[in-house]
């Protein structure tokens, strides 16, 4: 009965104040898609440049008539700049090629066919990101080196992109969290007041404080959590959708994040949702008068 | 039932609204305070009710320090006492059946006891065939006559009325009246502040005058001013006025008797309703004599 009434009073409130409610569930929404926007794609930069960071080579691709390898990879690996060299044979190569080239039968089909155009290669860890330079310039002028390609541009374009697009992702969802907050506390403070007369007599005829209160803090919960539900929804459906339409990216470009990311962080948010809508309605029922005895 | 110990009430730090009042209220009484406005009659209701605390003093109400209860006891309090007022505070989006449930909802009573209360309450202020009416569509009486059942359905120990007829015509409050009478009857403490010299004149309950916030009377079975204590013969116009309302609500009995003839009488119990016929049940609602007894076991636990 007390609980039956309590939600029915809440469900009542936003019935009433459709608009505005409808204002502080987007306030929540665009504050939260923000914010899970910049968790997936803080999260895709972290897996695309940690691969990166980790592997990270310059490629000296090797003439097919050299035969000095031992003798320059060990040469490369003492270079103080350099942290490990590995030895890329034809057979691993050519595997990787095939893996690279799977969905393009055409490319597959040069490969097939001779398989030799496909260069043996030693593969330079730096020690540090920045001694890309200096080993590019080495490798490119040491015997038997073909050609030199690294992946520095892109691994530092990526990063700064990142933390460019971090920052201000995190200053405007946290902007925008305040402003969810001071909105969801405005939609209860309306509620509170548009009912001034039945929390008044409430009070008179000995409604608990809980009585009174637990209804507006459920509606302030309904409206974090839709708000939040909707930007875990929209952010999820829009990473999908972007997935597929940016299959041709560059394949160092890895879009794929876990599932399990996807979805810890989507119940974090509405849960985060849940805690905005408390905080707000809790702003408002601790400021008016109507709902203390 | 109510106790004011030396109780001080200020308002804005200069504003005195009641000054040292002292004021024992027992069990089953019906006391009206009376003044002119501004004199503290409301303030000494809110204090009861702990809707305000007093700045210096103590305040008991049904058993409790209500000076010193803290704020989350408060509706249990309040669940003893019903309140009335001038304005009825009546929800005009509810029906009349709506508007006295709501009392009985949001104190978390189940429905079983909901379907039973109401409608007896309803009966006993003459509104059970108006239980689907909302507020608006009805007359100033039955309006504070719901706001009486609203207040009542859970059978406080108290009833605090602010101004109960204060808006309504001489005819209507006696109407009003009739039903607080019956309502003390059940063993429920009244105190009702007024201005209506014809209602206390005629109901000779004890008077507290209060003016400036100082209790200046304190009488048993009293009259509205005390100048009418000294006058052998009742003035004119309440029994003018009586036998107008008489005719109106058709009641075939008139007030009691020592309403008017024991007016030096300040003995005080022997004033009290269970000496005479005063107002018998069955005029009120019209609905027969066993609506006088709504149950009241609930009434007399303290």
């Amino acid at each position: 009965m007390r609980i039956a009434y309590v939600l029915n009073e809440a469900f009542n409130n936003i019935r009433r104040n459709g608009l505005v409610v409808l204002g502080a569930v987007l306030a929540v929404f665009v504050s939260l898609f923000l914010t899970f926007g910049t968790l997936i794609f803080g999260e895709i930069a972290r897996v695309n440049t940690e691969r990166w960071q980790e592997d990270v080579r310059v490629i000296g691709f090797l003439r097919t008539d050299f035969r000095e390898v031992d003798a320059l990879r060990a040469e490369i690996e003492n270079w103080e700049e350099v942290d490990k060299v590995i030895y890329f044979s034809p057979t691993e190569a050519l595997a990787e090629a095939r893996e690279l080239f799977k969905d393009d039968p055409r490319q597959l089909q040069i490969i097939e066919d001779e398989p030799s155009i496909i260069p043996a290669s030693l593969r330079v860890r730096p020690v540090d990101l920045n001694e890309y330079d200096t080993i590019k310039q080495r490798l490119t002028n040491s015997p038997g080196i073909s050609d030199v390609i690294s992946a520095d541009e892109a691994v530092q374009q990526i990063a700064a992109i990142r933390d460019g697009l971090r920052v201000f992702f995190w200053v405007l969802a946290v902007a925008l969290g305040v402003a969810a907050v001071a909105l969801i506390a405005n939609t209860i403070h309306m509620a509170i007041y548009a009912r001034r007369e039945e929390l008044e007599i409430m009070h008179l005829v000995g409604a608990s404080n809980w009585f009174v209160r637990t209804p507006f803090l459920i509606e302030g919960v309904v409206e974090g959590v839709l708000g939040s539900g909707l930007a875990v929804a929209t952010g999820i459906g829009l990473y999908n959708l972007a997935r597929d339409r940016l299959a041709d990216l560059p394949e160092f470009i890895n879009l794929t994040i876990d599932n399990a990311f996807l979805l810890r962080w989507g119940m974090l948010m509405v849960a985060f949702g849940a805690v905005v809508g408390i905080i707000g309605s809790g702003i408002s029922l601790a400021v008016h008068k109507y709902v203390r005895t | 039932m109510i106790r004011l110990h030396n109780v001080t009430k200020v308002y804005d730090r200069d504003v005195v609204a009641v000054r040292e009042v002292g004021l024992e209220v027992a069990k089953g009484e019906f006391v009206f305070l009376v003044g002119p406005s501004g004199s503290g009659k409301s303030t000494l209701l809110r204090l009861m009710m702990r809707e305000e605390r007093p700045d210096t003093g103590e305040v008991w109400v049904a058993g409790k320090h209500a000076s010193s209860l803290p704020s989350w006891k408060v509706p249990h309090l309040r669940r003893s006492i019903g309140t009335v007022f001038q304005d009825f505070k009546l929800l005009p989006n509810k029906s009349v059946y709506e508007n006295v449930s709501f009392a009985l909802e949001v104190t978390g009573r189940s429905r079983h006891v909901i379907r039973n209360q109401v409608p007896q309450v309803l009966k006993l202020v003459g509104l059970s065939n108006k239980a689907d009416r909302q507020p608006r569509q009805l007359s100033g009486g039955e309006q504070q006559r719901v706001s009486i059942a609203r207040a009542f359905v859970n059978r406080p120990l108290i009833l605090l009325a602010d101004e109960p007829t204060g808006n309504l015509d001489p005819a209507t409050s006696v109407g009003i009246m009739r039903i607080l009478d019956r309502i003390n009857r059940t063993g429920t403490t009244v105190v009702m502040a007024t201005h209506d010299h014809a209602i206390v004149d005629a109901m000779r309950r004890r008077v507290v005058q209060l003016d400036e916030g100082r209790v200046i009377r304190d009488q048993r079975s009293g009259a509205y001013e005390i100048r009418v204590q000294s006058n052998v013969a009742q003035p004119a116009e309440p029994e003018e006025l009586l036998a107008e309302v008489e005719e109106e609500i058709e009641a075939d009995e008139p007030l009691p008797e020592e309403s008017v003839a024991s007016s030096s009488d300040e003995t005080g119990k022997a004033a009290l309703p269970d000496e005479g016929p005063a107002l018998p049940a069955e005029e009120l609602s019209g609905e027969g004599p066993e609506v006088a007894k709504p149950d009241e076991p609930e009434a007399q636990t303290s």
